[in-house]
């Protein structure tokens, strides 16, 4: 198992994510009406999504729209990586045509993952806006890619990678920095 | 626990652990979404060459993995016996390796000959993909009996599986045998002394000579097709005399369960093996069985090609 060290506590990532629910009404409450849905990344942006829509369900009382989606088919890396990805749930319950989506995952780096759910994404159908929703920023971009909303902004030291754990995933919340052991690049 | 799958080719169900049979059904679920959007493809084994190498002729199995490579966004070169150099005396060997040295990655061969497919992927680095190999195997048939089993019946583990028919020479049989038994079910094999030997009870299926005993308590019966030449090989005296000792029909189906599955590999012989009505009935699950080999050889490309070194 590599070394891992733990950078914010349960209560803290908490923050962060109420952060990011904020951002969101924000933005949204600027429109003319609040009209958004939520895709989670398969695993972690799942509960992360879950997480905002309870936040911003109690806050507006307006209930975002959920689905979950699995990029594994949609990667450009098959067939490079030590292993090959367990392809999990996709179910997207909703009408994707004109609807804006707010896209969530746990951690954003090379923006691979992103680049494969955009493309995963219009085979559904054709958002209105696509916007991003990362509980941690790690930089590293190896495409042209930003998140919209930023929980917050960890670079890690040269080796080591971030990883988010959710109750709903690992049974307990917290935000780590372990040694990262596996020779393929991407998460 | 999370199981990974670590195959370069997929040969026979026999080498499988219970758990990557488990992995292939839990993929194939997700790939049979793809085929139920309006845009039936996704891009996971673009820049990759698939060769559909039949050295024994198919037609659906050929049809459906040429689909399923296509949903899969491969390069495709279809190749059969008659339109290779085998013709001309080059050894099998020879002919798999040229299709090698063209870069192929994946190899998906059917061959009358038991045990081909092994030779073949213990001698090249492309990955190989059994689509039948003589009377040995066809593990993505008896994946997608599986995985329509488990889709009905919500699990495999207990059920009470009959198989009836032409067992000895079917490579169908042996695969459903084995993917069943790693799996749980109970398996009982039915059909003329002829042609289900007693041998079959060595790997832990029930053998029987009379299709009442099939029928009775089965969740599910699983026809093959009866082969006519069989029978002009003497293994049972007339295919009217087969259909009266062991074809299902209107009347012996009241033995069956009110919810039991019929299933059949195709292609039918109507009213010999089966009769048409129960063939297009409510308890038939014939042609979905077709929908979901689709998706379960969407799902075994995907992870034969995701385990290729390169």
């Amino acid at each position: 198992m590599p070394a891992k060290r733990r950078l914010c506590n349960s209560r803290k990532m908490d923050e962060a994510i109420k952060g990011v629910a904020d951002a969101i009404i924000a933005e949204f409450s600027r429109k003319s009406e609040m009209d958004f849905a939520f895709i989670g990344i398969q695993q972690r942006g799942v509960p992360f999504a879950l997480r905002l829509i309870e936040k911003i369900t109690r806050k507006t009382g307006f209930k975002p729209q959920f689905a979950m989606l699995d990029t594994s088919m949609y990667r450009d890396d098959i067939g490079m990586r030590a292993t090959l990805p367990v392809i999990r749930e996709t179910d997207i319950p909703f009408d994707m045509n004109d609807q804006a989506v707010i896209l969530t995952d746990d951690v954003l780096s090379s923006g691979r993952t992103i680049r494969a759910a955009l493309d995963a994404i219009t085979c559904y159908g054709r958002p209105s806006l696509i916007r991003l929703a990362v509980v941690v920023d790690r930089g590293s971009r190896e495409f042209p890619i930003r998140a919209d909303y930023a929980g917050m902004n960890i670079i890690p030291e040269d080796g080591k990678k971030i990883l988010v754990e959710f109750k709903e995933t690992d049974g307990s919340d917290g935000i780590y920095e372990i040694d990262w052991s596996n020779p393929t690049k991407g998460e | 626990m999370e199981v990974n799958w670590t195959r370069k080719d997929l040969l026979s169900l026999y080498d499988l652990t219970p758990e990557e049979i488990v992995l292939i059904l839990d993929t194939a679920e997700e790939f049979k979404k793809v085929s139920e959007r309006n845009l039936k493809k996704v891009p996971a084994l673009r820049g990759k060459t698939v060769v559909n190498f039949f050295v024994e002729p198919s037609t659906r199995t050929r049809v459906s993995f040429e689909l399923a490579e296509q949903r899969l966004s491969a390069d495709i070169i279809n190749m059969t016996a008659s339109s290779s150099s085998l013709q001309k005396g080059e050894t099998l060997l020879d002919t798999v390796r040229n299709i090698e040295a063209l870069q192929a990655d994946l190899i998906v061969m059917r061959h009358s000959c038991a045990g081909a497919q092994n030779f073949i992927a213990k001698n090249i680095s492309s990955g190989v993909i059994n689509a039948g190999d003589g009377a040995h195997g066809h593990p993505t048939q008896a994946l997608l009996d599986l995985f329509t089993i488990r889709q009905k019946k919500g699990r495999i583990a207990g059920l009470n599986v009959s198989i009836v028919g032409d067992i000895l020479h079917s490579r169908v049989a042996r695969s459903d045998i084995w993917g069943l038994i790693k799996l749980g079910a109970n398996v009982t094999l039915a059909g003329p002394s002829t042609l289900v030997p007693r041998d079959f009870e060595q790997i832990g299926a029930r053998v029987c000579h009379n299709l009442k005993d099939a029928m009775v308590g089965a969740d599910v019966i699983n026809l093959l097709r009866i082969q006519h030449e069989r029978q002009r090989a003497g293994f049972f005296p007339s295919t009217s005399e087969y259909a009266r000792f062991f074809g299902l029909n209107k009347e012996n189906a009241k033995y069956l369960k009110p919810d039991a599955m019929i299933m059949h590999p195709g292609p039918i012989n109507r009213d010999v093996e089966l009769d048409s009505e129960l063939a297009d009935g409510p308890q038939s699950v014939i042609l979905e069985q077709v929908t979901n080999g689709l998706a379960v050889r969407m799902a075994v490309l995907f992870l034969v090609a995701g385990c290729l070194k390169k």
